[in-house]
């Protein structure tokens, strides 16, 4: 183990808010960034499917000309949100997020470069899909191969924040921001475990958009729901194999507070677990029953629930590799009681402004039932796609 | 100290500049341009204006194209690379104002949701609801700036909040409202300059003579406004920072120079498109933008450097050590390291002895955690280039390093750290020198000067220096053996009697006739 002073010393200001509110505010709007940006990435993983299989299929085309026009939408709820973890990540884990930064501080930087360059490309295919479906294509490619590096980075930085022994030699290796964490046997794994979770979700949104056709244009919405309740079968049976790697990977100390050690992040675990097998037969027998109504509204609310487990045992997972260093109690608090109520009544002013500027475009005037999935989880996603975002 | 330091070998500096530097430029246009898309679509609508509403639908796509993709992720391009670069400083920042960030992040959000559905509602909805979202739009960008700008000039101006550790008195600091008025100001000409460039691919002529009239309307009235707002903008930084940014490194003057002369190139161009705006060019239009480019930057960095050699005035050197000894501060304060050392406070160097064989690499590792936030060796601000133009051996480096903070009228910061490490960081100083530097050969009066003087002195008829030394000759060099008993905190330089002698003769040449006759003696002054 390090030299435990290698980790930075906390700077003189206090926390302007009690240490609780801020673990709340990250891992509600993380939360809401991992959702946003599996919609974009899964999208885009089975757009670019639907594109180079569409040879002779006319619904594949229509599929990736439908995710198309999304995933630009996608990619902008994913970074607005995740700004917000972003600022609350630094607010109380700063001193370890912005060494492990300073340590990959080349690609970490790049990440914006290439986020915007898969950016632009995601809206020349949105706008370019139907009438040069090849150039289209391939950049749609691009941009997916960018932003899988940019998921990289981001794993990267994770990884490499929670392990605060491996981070002097990597500095005094090369000072120069060039680092990585390749070393690290949970990197690679990890990294799996998130991209095809985005796959799953991507499945998810294509029996959303097969919901909302349902009515109307029966024989393509039938295909969508095939295809995408397969892709989410598929991604998620494939997660049983990746998720053990990732189980195994990870130190035997950690591994065994989800195996008894912890009740807290055991039940997480078996409740993750539980609901993964139980979408995946849930989403099995709507297939065959031809129900979409089970598979959408079932489907999303079992995986909404799994995400969230996922998302708590990874913040019990950081915080038990950061415990040596990491204690809540080491912040001095001084909540700003002058400012802190204003951001809470413009953020739930905000919220309703949101839902407004939403329902009076006509987003929520849908002949179908409200959803059972709270609005502010992915609203962007559900009754609304037939209106497309992109101009 | 505290966390590492990114080595950028080309300047980190640079990539800051270059970073925020573009993104200023479209996020300030975000802000107006907002304002102008719906007040054209309401003009429009009520003159019958098709075709102007028709060049606006594809002016709202380039818009949003710009803002909301790269004008967004520069924007949080801007944190990351400040966080890399001034960890310390970001996360104090961020502990202070972390619900002022949130609360921007609320409108940011309302402002990136009202620009896609205001693109998307175009020929969809009602003109009087498509106008709503961009009112809401417009007013939740203007929102932000309200938010940032608050953080932005706490960094020059903290005022009284170094006392009390308030946040809304550190938000509404004294420059506070000047930058807002200054930079809305902005705003609203860069929204007539960006009209110009779709404007200017436009073939029907009169359309695009209309909308290069209007476009004028909004920047040329703006571009004078920011005068007095500028104004008023200098007169609230603080004396002190404001006299450190003139003087023997006017960086700042230069900029401000910059600024004005390239704002003023902006406004003449503008009223050249308002004689013939039938024939606007997109390179003219261009011309005109990265003109604009020019002077908002240039202003930018007037901001930037007046701060020096701060990065939050008063609280925080560039360099990432506090000013004051304070509750918290970890050690990373000039007395402190004075005391200890560097290399018994850093945390992220290698080295935590000095022997004669390590010197060169431990005065590197000195030079990367004090210097290396604002200088490289060899490129961007490169010692390097500095050391050989002024010919320093070691011992004159050495001297000087012990001046830092008064050099340049006080834009650096004072050097910390004990006298050993000092020697090894001139030792790793002179280690960049291609060249043998033997300033004991330089006897030309003015070079002396130039070499030696110039950095805190100005030869300026004005200059204190002039009476603080004594006319006659002789005594004037023998003054000059013991520099420290001019004024205490002068480097311990030490020339020799030929450069005094030379030295001297070249002072009394520059010297106000008055003062010869006068024989001061030699006392205060620097």
């Amino acid at each position: 183990m390090i030299d435990p002073s290698m980790v930075p010393t906390l700077d003189p200001n206090p926390l302007p808010a009690p240490y609780w509110l801020f673990k709340l505010l990250l891992l509600v709007t993380f939360f809401l960034h991992i959702v946003a940006m599996n919609f974009m990435l899964g999208g885009a993983v089975l757009a670019v499917f639907a594109r180079f299989t569409s040879k002779g299929k006319e619904f594949r085309n229509r599929i990736f000309l439908d995710l198309a026009k999304k995933i630009p939408v996608f990619l902008a709820a994913t970074i607005t949100i995740g700004i917000a973890p972003l600022l609350f990540v630094q607010a109380i884990y700063g001193q370890y997020f912005y060494t492990s930064t300073i340590l990959i501080a080349w690609p970490w930087f790049l990440l914006l470069v290439l986020l915007v360059v898969a950016y632009y490309g995601f809206y020349y295919v949105a706008y370019n899909g139907k009438r040069r479906p090849g150039p289209a294509g391939i950049v749609l490619l691009v941009s997916l191969a960018l932003v899988l590096i940019v998921g990289f980075i981001q794993s990267t930085n994770v990884t490499l924040m929670q392990n605060p022994t491996h981070w002097a030699a990597k500095y005094f290796a090369s000072p120069t921001g060039w680092s990585n964490n390749l070393s690290d046997p949970t990197l690679i794994p990890r990294y799996l475990h998130f991209v095809t979770s985005a796959i799953s979700v991507g499945g998810i949104l294509l029996v959303l958009l097969a919901l909302v056709r349902w009515d109307d244009d029966r024989d393509y919405a039938s295909y969508l729901f095939q295809y995408g309740g397969k892709a989410f079968m598929y991604a998620t049976m494939a997660q049983f194999i990746i998720g053990s790697w990732f189980l195994i990977s990870i130190p035997r100390n950690f591994r065994m507070l989800f195996m008894g050690d912890n009740p807290l992040a055991s039940a997480l675990f078996i409740v993750g677990i539980l609901g993964t097998v139980g979408a995946i037969f849930l989403m099995s027998d709507a297939l065959r029953k031809q129900n979409i109504r089970m598979a959408a509204y079932g489907v999303s609310g079992i995986l909404a629930v799994v995400i969230l487990t996922m998302i708590l045992m990874r913040d019990i997972l950081r915080d038990a590799y950061l415990e040596p260093y990491f204690h809540p109690h080491q912040f001095a608090v001084k909540t700003q009681w002058a400012v802190l109520p204003v951001f809470l009544v413009l953020f739930l002013g905000g919220v309703g402004l949101w839902l407004l500027m939403l329902q009076r475009y006509g987003l929520f005037a849908s002949k179908l039932p409200p959803s059972d999935l709270g609005p502010s989880i992915d609203a962007p996603a559900e009754p609304e796609p037939e209106v497309e975002l992109v101009g | 100290m505290n966390y590492p330091i990114w080595d950028v070998s080309f300047g980190a500096g640079l990539l800051i500049a270059l970073v925020a530097g573009l993104h200023v430029f479209v996020s300030h246009f975000a802000v107006g341009g907002g304002l102008f898309l719906v007040l054209t679509e309401r003009k429009a609508i009520k003159n019958h204006d098709h075709a102007l509403l028709n060049w606006l639908k594809s002016h709202t796509k380039f818009f949003v194209l710009l803002t909301v993709v790269y004008g967004a992720v520069s924007g949080v391009g801007i944190w990351f690379t400040i966080g890399l670069i001034s960890p310390t400083a970001t996360s104090n920042l961020i502990h202070i104002f972390v619900w002022g960030w949130a609360i921007e992040w609320v409108f940011f959000f309302l402002e990136i949701t009202s620009a896609l559905l205001y693109l998307s509602g175009w020929d969809k909805l009602s003109p009087k609801l498509h106008q709503w979202y961009g009112w809401i739009y417009f007013i939740t960008a203007y929102a932000s700036l309200v938010v940032i700008n608050g953080i932005i000039t706490f960094m020059l101006t903290p005022g009284s909040w170094i006392d009390v550790h308030k946040f809304w008195i550190g938000f509404f600091n004294p420059t506070y409202f000047p930058s807002l008025f200054f930079r809305t100001a902005i705003c609203l000409a860069l929204a007539g300059i960006y009209a110009l460039i779709t404007a200017s691919v436009q073939k029907d002529k009169d359309l695009k003579a209309r909308i290069v009239r209007w476009g004028a309307l909004w920047t040329i009235p703006s571009l004078l406004a920011l005068i007095p707002f500028g104004y008023w903008y200098i007169r609230e930084i603080p004396a002190a920072l404001f006299l450190s940014a003139r003087g023997p490194m006017p960086t700042a003057t230069h900029y401000a120079f910059l600024a004005w002369s390239l704002l003023a190139v902006t406004f003449v161009l503008m009223l050249l498109a308002l004689f013939t705006p039938r024939r606007m060019h997109l390179a003219f239009a261009l011309v005109i933008g990265l003109i604009a480019l020019g002077a908002m930057d240039s202003f930018e960095f007037v901001r930037e450097d007046v701060r020096k050699p701060f990065v939050i005035e008063n609280y925080l050197y560039a360099n990432s050590l506090y000013a004051n000894t304070m509750p918290g501060d970890g050690g990373f304060t000039v007395d402190n390291l004075n005391t200890v050392g560097v290399l018994h406070s850093a945390a992220w160097i290698d080295q935590r002895t000095i022997t004669p064989d390590n010197k060169v690499a431990v005065g590197h590792e000195i030079f990367r955690v004090e210097c290396q936030a604002c200088h490289t060796a060899n490129a961007y601000r490169g010692v390097h280039q500095l050391l050989e133009q002024r010919q320093w051996d070691p011992a004159t480096t050495r001297a000087m390093l012990s001046g830092l903070a008064l050099m340049h009228n006080g834009v650096m910061p004072p050097f910390a750290g004990t006298d050993p490490e000092r020697d090894a960081l001139a030792a790793y100083l002179n280690s960049l020198q291609t060249i043998t530097p033997n300033p004991a050969t330089f006897t030309d009066g003015k070079l002396v000067y130039q070499n030696n003087c110039s950095m805190c002195h100005q030869d300026h008829p004005n200059e204190q220096f002039f009476s603080g030394i004594v006319t006659d000759p002789t005594a004037a060099a023998d003054s000059l053996k013991d520099l420290t008993s001019l004024f205490p905190l002068m480097p311990d330089l030490k020339l020799n009697e030929a450069q005094r002698t030379a030295l001297v003769h070249y002072i009394n040449t520059l010297r106000p006739p008055a003062q010869h006759a006068a024989n001061l003696p030699v006392e205060g002054g620097k």
